[in-house]
């Protein structure tokens, strides 16, 4: 499979992560951001959320996760060119079990050498970015 | 409110940084991307490329002068991320050696919130390698 055989509306993948507490503690370490929103429950709720929240680049960060795992299979010779989200809605990660983020992704436009993903990212049944788009370039 | 005269303006572009494999490696492992495969024929592996939202990293805190100005009216206690976006013109690989310079694109207020946006160029010895816009919401604070 390559890019060019992709058309628009075609749904390319979908998946699934688990979103804990654990993680978020070691995205902050590893990003160097370490607002208390995402680590401290009493912080969160200080700022007027209603527990703790994924830092919006960590759930972009699985996202582009998803992403590179399909494109690593389905076209490896492709770059990711463009990547964007715009942060609708809060991933609420509560202590006990996590949360949960869906991602799927369909063609929005294939030209040429390169193909635009629309990405619905959902959380507790809420779009979390919306939108988030993808551009993949055939090298 | 921010101070609308800043629109337009760069920042000084920011000192050369080398971004370590042990930063790049970690930061991948936090958001469980796939270590690459070791090469099979005994050849050492080519460095590992950055993961795709690892810049912010970078170019938020290239930012933060903004915050310690106090002409700029920035509280970082009261912004939100509300928008990223990433080009990436070429690929880095870990042991590129990077500057960021940060413009500061537009300024909208609405019902006394700004929207700033930021477009940061991240150079390497070869010229821009990737742009990266962020939109900050900064909700509007106590009257004063």
């Amino acid at each position: 499979m390559s890019l060019h055989e992709l058309e628009a509306g075609a749904a390319v993948f979908s998946a699934s992560f688990t979103v804990e507490r654990s993680d978020l503690a070691a995205y902050a370490e590893a990003s160097g951001d370490r607002n208390p929103i995402h680590l401290d429950e009493a912080a969160a709720k200080a700022a007027g959320l209603p527990d703790v929240i994924a830092h919006g680049m960590y759930t972009m960060g699985l996202v582009s996760r998803a992403v590179l795992e399909w494109a690593a299979e389905a076209a490896p010779e492709a770059r990711l060119t463009e990547f964007s989200a715009r942060f609708a809605k809060p991933v609420v990660v509560p202590a006990d079990g996590g949360a949960q983020v869906e991602v799927e992704a369909k063609v929005r436009k294939a030209e040429g050498d390169s193909v635009e993903l629309a990405i619905t990212v959902t959380s507790g049944g809420e779009r979390v970015l919306a939108p988030s788009r993808a551009t993949l370039t055939a090298n | 409110m921010l101070n609308p005269s800043y629109v337009g303006r760069s920042l000084p572009t920011t000192e050369p940084v080398s971004i370590t494999a042990d930063s790049v490696t970690r930061f991948a492992r936090a958001l469980g991307l796939r270590d690459p495969a070791e090469p099979t024929d005994g050849s050492q592996a080519p460095p590992r490329p950055v993961p795709p939202t690892y810049l912010i990293s970078l170019t938020l805190p290239a930012a933060e002068r903004l915050i310690d100005d106090p002409d700029f009216g920035l509280d970082w206690s009261r912004v939100l991320h509300r928008e990223q976006r990433f080009a990436y013109h070429r690929e880095l690989r870990a042991g590129a050696v990077v500057s960021c310079e940060v413009t500061i694109e537009s300024i909208k207020t609405v019902a006394g919130n700004d929207l700033l946006s930021l477009r940061t160029g991240v150079t390497d010895a070869e010229g821009l390698a990737a742009e990266v816009w962020t939109t900050l919401f900064v909700a509007a604070g106590e009257p004063s």
